[in-house]
């Protein structure tokens, strides 16, 4: 006992280090971010021109901007704050790692400078935001009308694209079909060495559950129209280098979603199927599955339902479906048509939705 | 039941634990140098407050946690050495019964009870849930025993507390066990209930041979079940003796000053 109060307590030391660390950490960055707006604003409203004449974009002025001085100057007021922080009271960093301190606990925020430092820093935020993303509220109030012949024609369908939008999204439907459907096994295989609840045992099973994940993540990571670029070179432009690009990301979701189900499930089933000698597969078939299996179909419908979705996007380069024949026509402007394929796909993915929301229901 | 062939029945120890401990992750001791031993065929019931390492001592025995310190013998094989196939040959052999059912509730009465078996069934047919004829007419008999034969084919949560934990007591009749292990087994059936299923880990007792471990904290059941009892208190046995050596002041050294004795219990 006396041994691990001891071990304890240099763990307790070495965790109050690695918390100031934190703080300091937390305060640098945001005290660099708030130095940043600030500088933002300062070149912005002064009004500095660039090369062309015009008052400088926000990108040009970030481009101005000196980072590592700004991150360092952050760090520098992080650290001093840090060390006049009991005459100054909590910082924002120490506040979220550490917590308020007790006499600071019941001040108002207007009488401390953290509280000070948060209302700033939330309004430079909104301001910086404004300029960096070039927000221009008089053009979106008075220029409606270069838009209005897309309105018009998305309002106005043509019937002569019908006929080859309806066979094209029948193919989409199928498309995202085909690719959810295989996704289901490799992910239902996939979800138990990624579910941490069943990899705590040895260290094979940790083994396991890292490289589960971090493929997974890395899948995931890359979006289904990078993948679709991959398969259409590999197996040609057309439909199924669609479902490829869908199926290679489906997985990547599905295992997720599976693995996460497992993690939420009674362990006491599990359990009791241990205790009668059952071996780990037959734990899992009949302590694991039995519990997860209402919950997978419920998210592979939805999955479904998703990939009618991204599988437009995944037309738009190739992939097929009726993405494919959407994307020639909003270059060249043919608003009727564009309106008709729109149309199309919205009445597919309401339908698909009503649908898959009837089945879960039913399932849950 | 399963004819195994124990000589000498009488003194062989079932179970025998030496010097057992536990520290879970995180710091908290849960059992402290537990020294015991059961005889076969004994009811041996564990008293103690929630918290008091009942439920870790059972879960120690057929090594669904694993001790931290010490050993533990089932049958005069010490299960804390064992791994694997000879781990899970050891288990077939000891049925547990949990205070919450534990059952998979979306399958059948049935498939629940036929997972008993699953330790000496092969693997293939156990994932597709094809069992030897035998193995089903088995499970109807245990099923028919706890007075549930009609409801073979309903879902596991469609019945009640008390019928579930019946399902569970013939799930572990189906593995023909010698010992069973059961943790509280009915604190969360209403009181009414009670006995209906503890009669049946009795019979099972008395009937079969079966050796019994039962974590209780109702004196009453304690009594009219057990016929001996362990008390723990804060991980450490404190008091071991028989059902009728219990009295007021062992229930104070174990329940602590504080507690009184149900109005009901009898002293």
């Amino acid at each position: 006992m006396v041994a691990a109060t001891h071990h304890t307590g240099d763990g307790n030391g070495w965790r109050k280090n690695l918390a100031r660390l934190q703080a300091i950490g937390i305060d640098a960055v945001l005290i660099a971010m708030a130095l940043l707006m600030v500088e933002l604003l300062i070149v912005a409203f002064s009004g500095r021109r660039g090369p062309t004449g015009l008052l400088l974009s926000a990108e040009e002025i970030l481009d101005l901007l000196h980072y590592a001085w700004v991150a360092l100057a952050g760090l520098a007021l992080a650290v001093v704050w840090q060390l006049f922080y009991r005459w100054l009271g909590a910082t924002p960093g120490r506040a979220l790692v550490v917590g308020v301190p007790e006499w600071e606990r019941d001040l108002e925020w207007t009488h401390t400078l953290r509280g000070w430092f948060a209302a700033v820093f939330i309004e430079l935020t909104f301001f910086a935001g404004w300029l960096i993303t070039e927000l221009d509220l008089f053009a979106f109030l008075t220029k409606f009308s270069k838009a209005r012949d897309i309105v018009y024609g998305l309002a106005h369908p043509s019937a002569s694209v019908l006929h080859e939008g309806l066979v094209l999204l029948v193919q989409t439907i199928f498309l995202a079909f085909m690719a959810t459907a295989f996704a289901i096994p490799v992910a239902f295989v996939l979800a138990f060495p990624s579910a941490r609840n069943l990899t705590r045992g040895s260290g094979a099973a940790r083994l396991a559950y890292m490289v589960a994940r971090t493929f997974m993540n890395f899948v995931r990571a890359v979006e289904p129209l990078v993948w679709a670029l991959i398969f259409i070179s590999w197996v040609g432009i057309g439909p199924f280098a669609g479902v490829l690009a869908l199926w290679v990301h489906s997985v990547a979701a599905l295992t997720k979603l599976y693995s996460e189900q497992i993690e939420s499930i009674d362990d006491g089933p599990m359990d009791a199927i241990k205790a009668t000698g059952a071996s780990t597969l037959q734990v899992l078939r009949y302590g694991v599955v039995p519990q997860v299996i209402p919950p997978f179909l419920s998210f592979t419908i939805y999955r479904w339902d998703i990939n009618v979705r991204m599988s437009t996007i995944i037309g738009f380069v190739g992939g097929g479906g009726i993405g494919y024949i959407l994307k020639p026509r909003v270059d060249l402007g043919e608003w009727g048509e564009v309106g008709t394929l729109v149309l199309l796909i919205a009445g597919t993915v309401w339908l698909m939705d009503i649908i898959s929301a009837k089945i879960r229901e039913r399932i849950v | 039941m399963s004819a195994a062939v124990v000589p000498d029945s009488g003194t062989n120890p079932a179970v025998r634990i030496a010097d057992l401990g536990m520290v879970y992750r995180g710091g908290v001791r849960a059992l402290e140098g537990v020294n015991l031993e059961v005889v076969e065929g004994e009811f041996l019931a564990i008293l103690g407050l929630s918290g008091s390492g009942k439920s870790t001592l059972l879960r120690c025995i057929n090594r669904l946690i694993d001790p931290t310190e010490g050993k533990v013998w089932i049958f005069g094989q010490e299960i804390t050495a064992l791994s694997g196939g000879e781990l899970r040959r050891l288990r077939c052999q000891v049925a547990m019964i949990f205070q919450q059912f534990n059952l998979v509730r979306r399958q059948t009465v049935l498939t629940n009870v036929l997972s008993g078996a699953l330790g000496r069934t092969s693997l293939l047919p156990s994932l597709v849930v094809s069992f030897p004829q035998e193995e089903r007419e088995r499970a109807q008999a245990s099923l028919d025993r706890v007075g549930l034969g009609d409801r073979v084919g309903s879902r596991a949560d469609a019945l009640s507390g008390g019928q579930q934990q019946r399902v569970a007591v013939a799930r572990a009749l189906m593995q023909e066990p010698r010992l069973i292990l059961a943790d509280e087994p009915v604190a969360s059936l209403d009181p009414a209930l009670r006995h209906s299923v503890m009669r049946h880990i009795e019979a099972l007792n008395r009937e079969e041979g079966l050796t019994v471990i039962c974590s209780l904290h109702d004196i009453d059941l304690v009594e009219r079940y057990a016929t001996r009892l362990v008390a723990l208190r804060d991980g450490h046995v404190v008091w071991e003796g028989l059902p009728g050596d219990f009295d007021r002041g062992t229930f104070k050294e174990i329940y602590g000053e504080d507690a009184e004795p149900a109005s009901n219990s009898g002293f």
